[in-house]
């Protein structure tokens, strides 16, 4: 008697897939909110850049009316607001979503749909930011200092718009931060102890214990400014229990932290690409990873750095003097071990290595000119220069564009199975370093020796500083053609690209066991991770049982 | 802009070693990291040595650094210290102002600095003040934050509602200091300019003295309008 036939499972053909925007405003996958991110952190630059440009055409000649003065400031505002928190913020959020999961070894992230609405919450306070043009952008400055924030001074809704569009993308950062910050937490595969993460994880860990510190802080000072401009609160106006001052205390905390945030994302993406381009492990690694926590808590601790003029005690002046002189031993040993990484290596100068090695020398010389800065007498007459403009330009444009670069190349291989056009990117890089060196060098002269005032709409005639301006006007249109040029690689390599491996340039980490693009679910199978260089691991293992299973050679001379 | 002042002095050169400290820095990275580069391309066909790292010399480097970062902390404040001394008045400064420096207030308003001086006269724009005689300004505000900037003569400080910030400093020579405000105050910001003219003693009482009575005068005259209006009217 035969068996009765078990019923065939028919396959009638998969679901059809719904449509793609469909697909990506629902998805919750770190890969897809990673790349939503990170393509609109880079979209953000590029309006951030047209704004810079309308601003130093605006500066390009002594005493020019080309924007009127409360064009220029609005072009200030909306230029300080794109670059911190929908350029440089969002997108090191991004690459950490992305890469953060499969360098530990995850299938996903811990809270996926709280990664999602912070995304989304990005997106929506870069809109509402540049809804703002349908009534009034805002015009209080980079950092809206309060009173001039307050509505006696800046009736219009600008400002408003200015704090919802920062409390939103604020608040986004904070969640996508506690989903980053669990996942590293409780998702990491067997194995991967916490001396053995990545630098780049251990970054990520880093930056959102960082950001669940100083997100708060800039959320409730927001939340004061809008009780302050539509319910008559008093937070920021003196007089009646409120200071200004308090304005600048919780908004310094949070952009020093947010500089710091940039600084060490891109640190450590650099201690990422120099190891692989070099063939050698990175030199020190507990050292570096010690000196990004370091980093991480000194460098928020120096937030009166920003005061130093304002009428605070000369103990703080000197506290923040300390904090900012102490950041010289951690960035020094990265420094230091990032060298001692290539020296002994094989350095292969690859795009993303390129790029890696140009953040950190901008990097190197932001910081070292934020240096004088931090000389309590010396900022007395440097802050608020042109040369403050050129420091932090320097060393955040090195950190967030030039790092940014370098991790887009670095990984552009993995998160779209396609590598970015080499020649291109050298060009594109060259462009960019040339121009950065015209547009922010010059500043540091018409700052440091004429004075030059910072955020203002025109300068005078007679005041020496012409040449200056002229000069860093060209270096911003030469900066920012770089800066496309890299932007439009990454567009035509999307699809046209050469087809990239699946390690496609001999990385450490589990990221690269993965497939590329990964599949939703990232890894088939997990290997033990048995220490800080998987991949090596995995790489030796697959030789070892090639050579096991190979016959040995036969002699080839026959004994006689 | 070469300083005039002492305390601008003291400034300048605490500016210079930061100056020399940032060059040697980035000298020493950049330099690093393009001679490594170059030295240890791939092309020379070596095996990268498999080394990662080295607990005594990082002890060395971090050392090395914590002493760089120490001394320039010291530095720092011997030389801010020395900015901040109150200078004396030096004899060809104006005697009446004696051992206490002279205090005018320095008031910011968009987008104007006034200046009043102790006799009640008061200046708009630009500020007279002697030679060599050290000046306390009393930094004020009647509306934003503004931020008080002569280069030549002394650091720059932030007058702040509510809050009263203080600069000291003696200008060494007669002449003519052009500054103006350096924290973004609204639409009128970068014209909101201002000028010190150093003048010899003499000169400043002259000043201060016409100001007053030109001052006087015109308030009297005030008076007088309303007071004829009234009678005019009643």
């Amino acid at each position: 008697m035969r068996a009765e036939r078990r019923p065939e499972i028919v396959v009638e053909g998969f679901p059809a897939r719904r449509p793609r925007w469909i697909e990506i405003a629902t998805s919750a996958d770190h890969k897809d909110i990673g790349r939503l991110l990170i393509a609109g952190a880079l979209g953000f630059l590029f309006i951030a850049l047209l704004e810079l440009l309308l601003m130093r055409l605006q500066l390009a000649i002594p005493e020019n009316s080309f924007l009127s003065p409360v064009a220029f400031n609005r072009m200030l505002s909306l230029y300080g607001a794109t670059t911190v928190f929908l350029f440089a913020i969002p997108l090191v959020l991004g690459f950490f979503y992305y890469v953060a999961p499969l360098q530990i070894g995850a299938r996903g992230t811990a809270l996926p749909r709280l990664g999602q609405i912070g995304a989304w919450l990005f997106i929506a306070g870069g809109t509402v930011l540049y809804a703002s043009f349908l009534f009034t952008p805002p015009e209080a400055g980079v950092n809206p200092l309060a009173p001039l924030s307050e509505t006696a001074y800046l009736a219009n809704n600008g400002v408003d718009a200015w704090a919802t569009a920062t409390g939103l993308a604020t608040l986004g950062f904070v969640l996508i931060a506690i989903d980053l910050a669990t996942t590293l937490r409780n998702l990491r595969a067997p194995g991967m102890a916490w001396r053995r993460l990545p630098v780049f994880s251990w970054a990520a860990a880093i930056c959102s214990w960082l950001l669940l510190f100083i997100g708060p802080v800039m959320l409730a000072a927001i939340t004061m400014l809008t009780i302050d401009r539509n319910f008559d609160g008093i937070f920021f106006a003196d007089g009646s229990g409120g200071a200004p001052l308090l304005w600048q205390h919780l908004s310094w905390i949070f952009y020093s932290g947010a500089y710091m945030l940039i600084l060490i994302a891109a640190l450590a993406a650099i201690a990422e690409i120099v190891p692989t381009f070099s063939g050698k492990p990175l030199f020190n690694r507990g050292a570096v990873i010690g000196s990004l926590v370091a980093i991480a808590v000194i460098g928020t601790l120096s937030w009166m750095q920003n005061m130093l003029t304002a009428p605070i005690g000369i103990g703080w002046m000197y506290f923040a003097m300390l904090m900012s002189l102490a950041l010289i031993v951690p960035v020094g040993l990265i420094a230091f071990n990032l060298i001692a990484t290539m020296v002994g290596g094989a350095v292969r100068v690859r795009a993303p290595m390129l790029f890696a090695l140009g953040a950190f020398a901008f990097i190197a010389i932001g910081l070292a000119s934020e240096l004088s800065h931090s000389l309590v007498a010396a900022a007395w007459k440097l802050k608020n220069t042109t040369d403050a403009t050129a420091a932090t330009h320097l060393a955040l444009a090195g950190g967030a564009v030039f790092g940014g670069f370098a991790a887009l190349h670095y990984w552009f291989p993995k998160m779209t199975g396609r590598t970015m056009g080499e020649s291109l990117a050298k060009i594109s890089f060259w462009t960019m370093t040339v121009g950065a060196l015209l547009a922010f060098l010059p500043l540091f002269f018409a700052g440091g020796l004429e004075g030059q005032v910072i955020d203002a709409y025109k300068f005078f005639d007679g005041t020496g500083v012409n040449a200056y301006n002229l000069i860093a006007s060209i270096g911003a249109l030469v900066l920012t053609v770089g800066i496309v040029l890299t932007l439009a690689n990454a567009l035509l390599s999307r699809n046209g690209g050469p087809e990239a491996g699946h390690d496609q340039w001999g990385g450490e980490s589990l990221e690269w066991f993965a497939l590329s693009p990964p599949e939703p679910h990232n890894f088939d199978v997990l290997p033990d991770v048995r220490s800080a260089r998987p991949m090596r691991d995995i790489r030796e293992a697959i030789a070892h049982r090639a050579e096991r299973e190979r016959p040995p050679a036969r002699e080839s001379q026959p004994v006689a | 802009m070469s300083p005039n002042s002492p305390g601008a002095d003291q400034i300048d050169t605490l500016l210079w070693i930061g100056f020399v400290a940032a060059t040697l820095i980035v000298v020493a990275i950049v330099g690093a990291l393009l001679f490594v580069a170059r030295k240890y391309r791939a092309e020379r066909g070596a095996e990268p040595r498999q080394v990662s790292g080295s607990r005594r010399g990082q002890t060395r480097v971090g050392a090395a650094l914590g002493v760089f970062a120490a001394v320039l902390f010291v530095l720092g404040i011997v030389f801010t210290e020395r900015a901040r001394e109150v200078p004396a008045t030096g004899p060809a400064g104006l005697a009446a102002a004696g051992a206490e420096p002279l205090k005018i207030t320095a008031t910011g308003q968009q987008w104007l600095w006034r200046y009043d001086y102790p006799n009640q006269a008061f200046s708009y724009y630009k500020l007279v003040v002697p030679v060599d005689t050290a000046v306390e300004l009393d930094l004020v505000t009647t509306d934003v934050i503004h931020t008080w900037d002569v280069p030549a003569l002394a650091g720059k400080r932030d007058a702040v509602p509510g809050k009263t910030n203080e600069i000291v400093f003696r200008a060494d020579e007669e002449g003519i200091y052009s500054g103006g405000s350096a924290t973004l105050s609204g639409q009128a910001y970068a014209a909101m300019r201002t000028e010190v003219q150093v003048v010899s003693p003499e000169d400043y009482e002259r000043f201060v003295k016409e100001r007053k009575t030109g001052i006087q005068a015109a308030q009297d005259r005030v008076v007088e309008l309303i007071e004829s209006g009234e009678r005019d009217a009643g």
